[in-house]
């Protein structure tokens, strides 16, 4: 216990960036040019939308990770599929999808070229949906810039999203994502940020 | 020391524990738009607005089916049951989406069994930032008369159309100017080769499922003898896959340059027709 309350005076006694001097605990890594994509089956064919407008950040002091995309900066390689798609969102009520939620705290950032398993829960919301989610993800350290990737699948059911039909076919529930973003960091005063 | 070491992971790791129940999750980004040039959608719901085409296109790698049906007169009443006994110009028609801007289409009507070629170009598409504010596309065509037993070579079985649609959309409303240009290789003796026109058309949103359209084509200079200018009135209905539109028209004819040519009935005084269009997109892979 003396040993205990010996390391806290310690701890106390020192600047807290110097105990934190490979840790990202005091950083927000932010990104504006995120990619994300989304692949959609029917029978026989497959699509997939792409946008690299995925906006978000890691703030690891406050524990928080938020993300989203203007739905309408999805291209899936055909303008009357874009409509379609965007209609079937409901992007016009409803144009962001967005994650928000916290990290599960990790004490160290990635070294150089180390890549580490990293937890995210929060709420997805999409066409005005919230649910719960745990996502997982990787995070590596590149020349002091964190590339996080991330995937999972979406039921549309689950986001009141009714699958469009193709002829006789229906797109499937289940839509795969994947993102991958590049964040950089940055101070809280460069950020527009919101309670 | 080791144990030293071991205390301080501990207890960084209590530390962490403790950051991570005591913090909320209170701030996040400002959900901003992203700066999209995003262009005007469904300035017209088809094509073809009723028998003119508009400045919308076949996206590219979509294949776009269309059929048209235009029959008699209606006032030829209950005993010709409104003109539908009267028989119908059908034209059967597709066309293509090279690019999301070109399109390349073939077509055939009952009337001469004309054959068509035609292609569209989308120059320009209006925006909603206004930094663009209109849609400007050009077309082209080429009928063919594939009737047979007429005596004719070939080269005089040939007709050539070419218009520029300028189109902008305001909130539901959407106005079209169309300048157009005809050429045929045969007509009578007393039937100018060529024809000038200047279509205006217009499409009004109802909601997402019903739309209003009309559209009048004047012949300017020199005309066909004892023909009028083209009148006609649609309601669009978009059921999610299908492009009905409903319409009461003048010409019993297809295609700008024989609507021009062979309309002999006044819209104005009653003498229209029922007809109706449908087209279907169906998407032909295109996978991003």
């Amino acid at each position: 216990m003396i040993t205990l309350l010996l390391i806290s005076c310690f701890l106390c006694s020192h600047p807290v960036d110097e105990v934190k001097t490979t840790a990202v605990a005091d950083t927000i890594y932010y990104s504006d040019s995120g990619y994300v994509k989304f692949t959609s089956e029917v029978p026989l064919h497959t699509f997939s939308g792409e946008s690299d407008k995925l906006a978000g950040m890691i703030d690891f002091k406050e524990n928080i990770i938020d993300f989203f995309v203007d739905l309408n900066t999805l291209e899936t390689g055909n303008g009357k599929r874009d409509r379609d798609m965007l209609e079937t969102l409901n992007a016009d009520q409803h144009p962001f999808a967005e994650f928000s939620g916290e990290m599960e705290p990790i004490t160290e950032v990635p070294l150089p070229g180390e890549k580490i398993t990293v937890t995210a829960s929060g709420t997805f919301i999409i066409n005005g949906v919230s649910n719960e989610l745990t996502l997982e993800g990787s995070l590596q350290n590149e020349n002091d810039i964190l590339i996080l990737e991330a995937s999972w699948d979406l039921s549309l059911a689950d986001y009141n999203i009714e699958p469009p039909g193709i002829l006789f076919y229906r797109v499937n529930d289940i839509q795969k994502l994947e993102i991958k973003v590049k964040l950089e960091p940055k101070s809280k005063s460069e950020l527009d940020l919101q309670n | 020391m080791i144990t030293l070491k071991n205390q301080y992971r501990s207890l960084l790791f209590v530390l962490s524990l403790a950051m991570f129940f005591c913090t909320t999750a209170n701030a996040q980004l400002a959900r901003e738009r992203a700066q999209t040039n995003d262009t005007v959608d469904r300035l017209f719901w088809a094509t073809t607005n009723i028998g003119i085409s508009t400045v919308q296109n076949v996206d590219k790698n979509d294949l776009q089916s269309s059929i048209a049906h235009v029959f008699g007169l209606t006032n030829g009443g209950i005993d010709r049951f409104f003109g539908l006994d009267d028989g119908a110009n059908t034209r059967l028609g597709l066309d293509y989406g090279i690019t999301d801007n070109v399109s390349l289409g073939i077509g055939r009507m009952t009337f001469n069994k004309i054959v068509d070629i035609r292609s569209k170009y989308n120059l320009l598409r209006q925006t909603k930032s206004n930094s663009v504010p209109i849609d400007l596309a050009i077309k082209a065509s080429i009928g063919i008369n594939t009737t047979s037993g007429l005596g004719f070579e070939f080269g005089d079985r040939l007709s050539y159309f070419a218009s520029a649609m300028i189109a902008r959309k305001f909130d539901a409303l959407s106005l079209q100017l169309t300048p157009m240009f005809a050429h045929f290789n045969t007509t009578s003796q007393v039937n100018p080769d060529q024809l000038v026109g200047l279509g205006l058309l217009m499409n009004y949103e109802l909601n997402r499922r019903y739309a209003l359209s009309a559209e009048y084509l004047p012949v300017i200079g020199d005309r066909f003898t004892s023909t009028y200018d083209a009148a006609a009135i649609a309601l669009n209905i978009d059921t999610g896959g299908h492009i009905f539109q409903l319409f009461l028209a003048s010409s019993q004819w297809h295609n700008e340059q024989f609507i021009m040519a062979n309309n002999r009935d006044r819209f104005w005084k009653g003498d229209f027709r029922f007809g109706f269009n449908i087209h279907r997109v169906f998407g032909l892979g295109g996978s991003k």
